[in-house]
């Protein structure tokens, strides 16, 4: 009851008494949405989330926020060809991040700095998965088993764990010591291996299937795929997969004055540098497109645009949309061959179909053509799980229709992505369902929410800035091991995380802070439950939608209130 | 020691005697001599205060009123249209409680353009909320204008000191000023309670929805009420510090036995003293209402004791209805045994001088079987034809 | 979060908030905000005296009140004058406390015109801010001198004989200017930063002051409560609201407009200037009007920005993470 006062004076700040937020009919919430990167991410990275940590100034954050999905960042950092950045909603302003530098150089970071992997030591208890194949995939997956509290040995063929990594990518891509750092810090983190060791020779299926509580199979695709033209075949034919292996195992390659490279993925530009770099003259011939803005993913060359342009750099020839009429042969030996035009285009079904162009034939003379039109699954010690077209038909949850304890991923998986980051997030899957699995829980993955797009930012509140290009060794002085790529410096690394949109997170810019005109939102020295840093005051929001339509990053959105009006109480 | 002053100077003389640190004005006559003497005495160095000679009377009571809140103590001073123009701040500043002195140079209000004399700008801010204190002399000015602080002070209210333009401004008298130890005495420093400041930020000037606005009202009114009593305390406080008699809220002077009384505001009680003592043959007793608001009921009734005629003299019109002062006493008369009946004249409008000879023209209308107001020295000769039978003849 | 420690966030802000939580404003009021962000910036050492206008309606419904500094409320027409008495006061009691004087546009330009002009004339030590709300909003939309030329209100609505207001919005800045007082500026609330600058700088001034800050009033304007920022950024953008800073009456720094934004971006969204969105040539002779009125501010103040600036109409809302803000 209130006592009158000389001249109806009033005390401080007691228009607290007074709850405005009966007024409201649609409340503001912080919600954090999908940001593309992380959509894009096959890995299941969520860059935003390690490009705010590392705005923060905060490295090992941002590098345990980043092994929380990926536990290969200075892998992938290099080899990727990194799909985020092509989401990217900043590409659409002015250029996308530089994730994958960021990436790289945390991955780095981390082994400089000895940062340990933030992994639990599993229960005595704990049941065991066994891991077949050392390669991204199942090293991904005995990694999150174990960050799960379950147990993985992995097994492999090979002495050393890496699988395609140390098989078949190129040291100047993806440097040996890099590679073993990384891979011997996460095996040193917990994870046993044992190498020289082949399926269906040193141990069985069966002997797995009793010896642990589950299996994951990541084989990889270890054969070279069939490749003729019209039935017919060089007699000298060495499939890309080989030449690569040998050259990475060995450091040969074959004396070829000019050769021609049938594809359009990693393994055809990677064959076709190490040729050009021989002093041949090298072309590549691919059905796809030259990737670049408007080019849908299905129809673009599948390696990475920055290969694919150093590849040009260094002399290679690519011949897109172009496919082989004919072989010309001498006797058995290829002379040429007969290119055609042609183009993917997109049929009633849906799906896509080769169109030769009748007219635009032309003859490249070659003494050498070397297929790189990908692998198939080498089915020693597992053959009966395979599909009819030779790979495992395992579902989003990685586990092989009608086996209750073996799952599979990787490359060796159907609808495979194909890449490094593919493989580890397939790892990643993988351990997820296998821990519900021996849990005695469903696994279950829900549709993909839509990520932000570019209208639900408010781009008013963004200032254009230029892009952090590495610096790339000069076509001239790319020789052996040497890494092309330079990498960031940790201030360009910082720079790049502070022009992160922070899309659907975050971006503590204060904006809802500062335009609130009714005092509603209150902020947080310390982050508050779930990371927020700023308070929704409900009992005084009147639900005008100012913060939300002001906020920069849409971490904002307006719900309608479904309580009859009144007073009420916060959430 | 008696020293011949004028009005305007004795006056600001008293002003500077209280130390107020903001005085704002706008010149307007007759008010002009006060403040002129008051920006001097800044200007010499003898008064330390902040004059602030702002570009209207509106801004005028509103600056005081700032500084005011603002925690110190502060007064103006106006006349006539100047009281219009701030008419709107003198709600304002009462309606806040908030305590300020004004010295109002009394002056007729235009239409028709008069600078001289009446009360009908005082008047006509009445219902303002303020204290309004009538001076007789020039002495009873500067002992008002002392009290005046002390009671706005005490009561959380703003006083209106009304002093008769020209007749007491302009005129040198006689009179003695206290000397700055007997006011230090007497008048605490300013102290506001309700003062702005950083460390206790009240919030004054609020919407007030109909809930409460009665109950504001009633509170104002109750303080204004309550206001006699801080007046008869100050009067007689500073009667004893000065040594001088003070009637407080109504002056009788003449002798019990007196049936006639004549009631006035202002310097015209002066006027019928000198009268009286020249048409001594009827006694009569002569009243001074010196505190309006609040209206001393009390008090007046206790002055009207024996009365069976009482003449209610006033410098100002209610056209279309009774006297306003007149109606007031009748009122407050009303009832009590052996009330007197209430003459009400209107004289002196518009600076026309009240002479000696005003007085016995008083006593014979006494004798009108039907008293009604009228303005008791109109000249009809310059009224059209048609309106001479309309106004009041003299008897 | 329970209501204690909802209170007790509420009672640890990394700011001052001279102004609470718990008023009535409109929702999206632009007023509201701009009083805050006036209060943020200039501290608890003040002490205001605010002209009737919806500010104060909404702020202090007795027993309530949203100040948590001292603040009078005394009349329309005379908070310039009631801040004057305030600074003299303080001025003799030697305490050093600002005397802010918060008004509208109709306690500035129009009926609190002659206040202002006498309290800057006599060189008060006061700092006068205006809301710019562009009409009398709080009795009903009526126009004022400040409504912009075109617009619809109550008293000036656009009907067959005419297309809203007829007369041009008041150029108070060069008036105000014009007592020779070392500082005058524009702001708006779309650019809390700059104004909080500005407040600061004005503040710092020993003598008087005046800020004109935009700000929209969703219900005076006819949009949203959402847009009130993004409808004040564009009035700076179109150039109809020139952002500009003047000492002593001479222009000392304006905001450059990077990308000069079309006039009918920044009237679309506004019901007040659904008219001239009509199939009618007198709204396009009017819009053309409006255009050439931002057209002439962008040369007077030579407002179009040569490179990108970080001060500039694009670079002064720029957010950073952490709430780093450069302007």
């Amino acid at each position: 009851m209130p006592i009158m006062t000389p001249g109806a004076f009033a005390y401080p700040g007691t228009s607290l008494d007074f709850r405005t937020g009966s007024w409201r009919t649609a409340r503001p919430v912080y919600q954090v949405r999908p940001s593309p990167c992380h959509a894009a991410c096959p890995a299941g990275e969520n860059p935003r989330d390690y490009l705010a940590r590392m705005a923060e100034a905060n490295p090992r954050a941002a590098w345990e926020t980043l092994v929380a999905f990926n536990p290969l960042p200075a892998i992938t950092g290099r080899v990727c060809e990194h799909p985020c950045e092509s989401a990217c909603n900043r590409g659409q302003f002015d250029a996308a991040i530089a994730i994958h530098n960021v990436e790289r150089w945390l991955g780095d970071e981390a082994v400089r700095a000895a940062w340990d992997y933030p992994l639990p030591a599993p229960a005595a208890e704990a049941p065991e998965v066994a891991v077949v194949g050392a390669g991204p995939a199942g090293l991904s997956c005995a990694y999150h088993l174990l960050r799960l509290g379950i147990r993985a040995t992995v097994i492999d063929r090979l002495p050393e764990a890496g699988g395609t990594l140390r098989t078949a990518l190129p040291c100047y891509r993806l440097p040996r010591e890099v590679l073993d750092a990384e891979i011997g810090r996460l095996l040193a983190a917990g994870i046993p291996f044992v190498g020289r060791t082949r399926l269906g020779q040193h141990v069985s299926l069966a002997e797995l299937s009793q010896d642990y509580a589950a299996v994951f199979l990541a084989p990889g695709r270890q054969q070279p795929r069939r490749w003729d033209v019209d039935g017919r075949t060089p007699k000298d034919l060495h499939p890309a997969l080989t030449l690569l292996q040998d050259w990475v195992a060995l450091d040969a390659v074959p004396a070829i004055h000019s050769a021609l490279i049938v594809g359009g993925g990693n393994s055809a530009i990677d064959m076709a540098r190490v040729l050009a770099r021989t002093g041949a003259e090298v072309h590549l011939v691919t059905h796809d497109a030259m990737p670049g803005p408007g080019v849908s993913r299905d129809v673009a060359m599948k390696a990475a645009p920055r290969d694919i342009d150093q590849a040009i750099e260094e002399g290679v020839t690519i011949h897109v949309e172009h496919g082989i009429r004919r072989l010309i042969l001498r006797g058995e030996k290829v002379v040429g061959v007969e290119l055609v035009r042609l183009k993917k285009l997109l049929r009633g079904d849906g799906r896509y179909e080769v169109v030769p162009f009748e007219g635009t034939e032309t003859v490249l003379h070659v003494d050498q053509v070397i297929p790189a039109v990908g692998q198939v699954v080498d089915a020693d010690g597992m053959g009966s799980l395979l599909s009819e077209n030779g790979f495992f038909a395992a579902g989003e949850d990685m586990r092989l229709p009608g086996r209750d304890a073996i799952y599979a991923g990787g490359d060796a998986r159907e609808r495979a992505w194909g890449t490094v980051s593919g493989a580890v997030g397939d790892g990643r899957k993988a351990a997820l369902a296998l821990h519900a699995h021996l849990s005695g829980r469903r696994y279950e993955t829900g549709p993909a929410p839509r990520p932000m797009a570019i209208a639900d930012l408010n781009l008013n509140y963004f200032e254009r800035a230029p892009r952090a290009e590495e610096t790339l060794l000069p076509p001239g002085l790319r020789q052996g091991c040497a890494e092309i790529a330079a990498g960031l410096s940790p201030e360009k690394v910082g720079a790049e995380a502070q022009r992160c949109f922070s899309c659907g997170d975050c971006l503590a810019c204060d904006n809802c802070w500062t335009l609130c005109p009714d005092q509603a939102v209150l902020k947080s020295r310390a982050p508050l439950a779930e990371g927020a840093r700023y308070h929704i005051d409900y009992d005084y929001c009147k639900g005008c939608g100012l913060c939300a339509h002001e906020c920069p990053a849409g971490y904002i959105v307006m719900e309608a209130e479904s309580r009859p009006a009144g007073r009420q109480q916060g959430p | 020691m008696p020293q011949a002053l004028e009005g305007s100077q004795a006056i600001a003389r008293a002003v500077a005697l209280c130390q107020p640190q903001v005085v704002a004005a706008y010149p307007i006559t007759p008010q002009t001599h006060i403040v002129e003497h008051i920006a001097s005495l800044v200007a010499d160095g003898r008064l330390r205060c902040e004059l602030v000679s702002v570009e209207s009377e509106f801004s005028a009571a509103s600056v005081v009123l700032g500084a005011a809140c603002a925690g110190s103590r502060a007064y103006t001073a106006t006349a006539s249209q100047g009281i219009l123009l701030m008419s709107e701040v003198l709600f304002n500043i009462s309606g806040l409680r908030v305590p300020l002195v004004m010295t109002c140079a009394n002056r007729a209000v235009s239409a028709p353009l008069s600078i001289w004399n009446d009360q009908q700008d005082s008047m006509a801010v009445r219902d303002a909320g303020w204290i309004q204190l009538y001076c007789a002399d020039n002495q009873e000015a500067v002992d008002t204008t002392i009290q005046a602080f002390r009671i706005a002070e005490r009561c959380e209210l703003p006083v209106m000191v009304c002093v008769d333009g020209f007749t007491l401004t302009h005129t040198l008298e006689p009179l003695e000023l206290p000397s700055q130890d007997m006011v230090d005495g007497f008048l605490p420093p300013y102290r506001f309670v309700r003062a702005l400041d950083p460390l206790a930020p009240i919030s004054m000037g609020t919407l007030v929805g109909p809930e409460y606005f009665t109950e504001v009202r009633q509170m104002h009114h109750e303080a204004l009420l309550a206001a006699e009593k801080e007046i008869v305390a100050a009067a007689a406080d500073w009667s004893a510090a000065c040594g001088r008699e003070l009637a407080p809220l109504v002056r009788a002077d003449g002798p019990p036995e007196a049936r006639i009384g004549i009631l006035t505001l202002g310097s015209v009680f002066g006027t019928l003293q000198d009268a009286r003592e020249r048409f001594a043959d009827t006694p009569v007793r002569l009243l001074h209402l010196r505190s309006f608001r609040p209206f001393p009921v009390e008090a007046l009734r206790a002055a009207c004791q024996g009365l069976s005629e009482l003449v209610v003299l006033e410098r100002a019109l209610a056209p279309g209805a009774d006297g306003i002062v007149g109606t007031e006493v009748r009122s407050a008369l009303m009832g009590i045994d052996g009330a007197p009946r209430v003459h009400n004249f209107a004289v002196g409008l518009g600076g026309r001088d009240v002479p000696l000879s005003i007085y016995p023209r008083l006593l014979a209308a006494i004798h009108e079987p039907h008293p009604r107001m009228g303005t008791i020295d109109i000249d009809p000769r310059y009224l059209p034809p048609k309106a001479r039978a309309t106004g009041e003849t003299p008897p | 979060m329970t209501t204690e420690t909802l209170h007790d966030l509420r009672g640890d802000q990394p700011r001052f908030q001279g102004l609470e939580a718990g008023h009535r404003a409109c929702q999206g009021c632009g007023q509201a905000l701009a009083a805050r962000l006036t209060l943020e910036a200039a501290g608890p050492d003040v002490v205001l005296a605010n002209a009737t206008g919806c500010l104060e309606v909404f702020t202090t419904a007795w027993p309530d009140s949203a100040w948590r500094v001292p603040w009078l409320h005394s009349l329309f027409a005379n908070a310039a004058s009631v801040a004057a008495g305030m600074e003299a006061a303080l001025k003799m009691q030697g305490r050093d406390v600002k005397v802010i004087a918060l008004a509208g546009d109709g306690g500035t330009f129009d009926i609190g015109f002659q206040a202002l002009s006498g309290m800057l004339e006599r060189g008060h030590n006061v700092l006068f801010v205006c809301y710019d709300n562009e009409g009398y909003m709080n009795t009903g939309v009526q126009r004022s001198s400040s409504t912009p030329h075109a617009a619809a209100t109550t008293t000036s609505p656009a009907g067959v004989a005419r297309i809203g207001k007829r007369h041009l919005k008041k150029d108070i800045l060069s008036i105000v200017a014009a007592h020779h007082i070392p500082y005058a500026a524009t702001a708006s609330v779309a650019y809390p930063t700059d104004l909080r600058k500005k407040v600061r700088r004005a503040i710092q001034v020993d003598g008087p002051s005046f800020l004109q800050v935009h700000a929209p009033c969703p219900l005076g304007w006819g949009h949203g409560g959402e847009l009130s920022i993004e409808v004040a950024r564009l009035a700076v953008q179109t150039g109809l609201f020139p952002l500009i800073e003047l000492e002593r009456d001479v222009l000392i720094g304006a905001m450059p407009i990077r990308r000069v934004r079309g006039i009918k971006d920044y009237l679309r969204p506004q019901g007040r200037f659904r008219h001239l969105f009509a199939d009618d040539p007198r709204a396009r002779e009017e819009l053309a009007h409006l255009q050439a009125l931002a057209d002439h501010n962008i040369e007077v103040y030579g407002l179009r920005g040569d490179r990108p600036d970080t001060l500039d109409s694009e670079g002064a809302d720029t957010v950073h993470r952490g709430g780093r803000h450069f302007a």
